[in-house]
């Protein structure tokens, strides 16, 4: 068991896929047993579930402005002036979520475009 | 006692039958738009990014089945490229998916007066994405709490189908995917969340989801690692106790 854990990752894909898959279930699993004792119309779940949103918010600006991988190969000021840029769009257009996201992707697109053209 | 603050109250529990069918397309037709949509393209990026990985295609589809979250899919790729040791895999795939137990906790309570909602409560949770359970949280006005788990189920399946067949297009397009693109479908998993939490209506959510977006990044340099349970307690309580005195001085 030592050997698994501590090798590296020429491990098959297949069972690093499986643990992983288990260790993610953990935190839904867990969740659910509890789940059993709370009580729907309580002030703690209420409180739980703006911990929920804190925490997606946190890891959403954590992605968008610290980001580790495939982001990593573009710039902070595209992703941030993109986001910013879709935020104005949104409450032009009252809240809209579509309107939103595809005018953000549209300019986090074509800001990456034009770097990879050397035009920026 | 102003008891329904998040909107996640309670309608009273209709006494006629409730068709299930009815239930479950309807949930379908709502995934069906925007959120299966969003789901499809951001899991395109991901399955482009196993294929430039090196991996098959079925590591792609039962990876995003079974991880069913990207930032955790993200980092199961990543870390088994650089070589990493399992352990810290494993680390690091369970920490990016730790949202999943204030999910889960949030989420399941409200299934308590649904029949097939209580009795498949461990399958929803693994069909269980920001996505599903913030599509849920959105309708619950709408419900009775019967109506919920055939209503989440239907959802959550359009979400699931659109998911994995996104994540097999990914794959099979990834040599015609230029760079730009890759990185913009990636990138709107992200932004599409910000806007769906941006229209939120309920005060105690919105001031959370603006004190985690402002403390995310400054929580993850302090502790990479314990970051994100740190900002979801500290920004949830500023929103939960915020939206309360709010409406003490309202």
């Amino acid at each position: 068991m030592t050997d698994v854990i501590g090798s590296n990752a020429t491990t098959a894909p297949w069972v690093l896929l499986i643990l992983a898959i288990s260790v993610t279930y953990l935190w839904r699993g867990l969740g659910t047993a509890i789940a059993a004792r709370i009580d729907p119309e309580s002030d703690f779940l209420q409180w739980i579930a703006c911990v929920a949103y804190g925490l997606l918010a946190g890891l959403i600006s954590r992605i968008i402005i610290l980001p580790v991988g495939i982001l990593e190969g573009t710039e902070l000021v595209d992703r941030v002036g993109a986001t910013a840029f879709g935020f104005v769009l949104f409450f032009i257009f009252r809240r809209n979520i579509g309107v939103g996201t595809l005018s953000a992707a549209g300019m986090f697109m074509l800001l990456v475009w034009l770097r990879a053209q050397g035009i920026l | 006692m102003a008891k329904r603050r998040l909107r996640i109250s309670t309608p009273p529990r209709s006494d006629t039958d409730i068709d299930v069918m009815k239930l479950f397309w309807m949930g379908f037709r709502d995934g069906f738009s925007l959120p299966a949509f969003m789901v499809s393209a951001s899991m395109i990026g991901y399955g482009a990014l196993v294929h430039s990985a090196g991996m098959d295609i079925f590591i792609a589809i039962v990876s995003t089945i079974g991880i069913w979250g990207l930032p955790g899919q993200v980092a199961f790729i990543e870390y088994v490229l650089l070589g990493a040791p399992v352990a810290s895999i494993l680390l690091a795939v369970s920490l990016a998916n730790m949202r999943f137990l204030p999910m889960s906790l949030s989420l399941v309570p409200l299934f308590r007066n649904s029949e097939s909602g209580w009795r498949w409560r461990y399958l929803w949770a693994q069909f269980m994405s920001v996505n599903t359970w913030v599509g849920l949280l959105r309708k619950i006005p709408d419900l009775t709490p019967d109506q919920r788990g055939p209503y989440y189920a239907g959802f959550s399946t359009i979400c699931m189908i659109a998911g994995s067949g996104g994540t097999t297009l990914g794959f099979l397009m990834a040599e015609t995917l230029p760079f730009f693109v890759t990185v913009t479908l990636v990138f709107i998993n992200p932004i599409y969340f910000a806007f769906v939490f941006a229209a939120m209506r309920a005060r105690a959510c919105l001031i959370a989801f603006a004190a985690g977006a402002l403390t995310g990044p400054l929580f993850y340099l302090l502790s990479p690692e314990w970051s994100l349970p740190m900002c979801g307690i500290v920004a949830g309580t500023v929103g939960f106790y915020a939206d309360r005195m709010l409406r003490r001085f309202a």
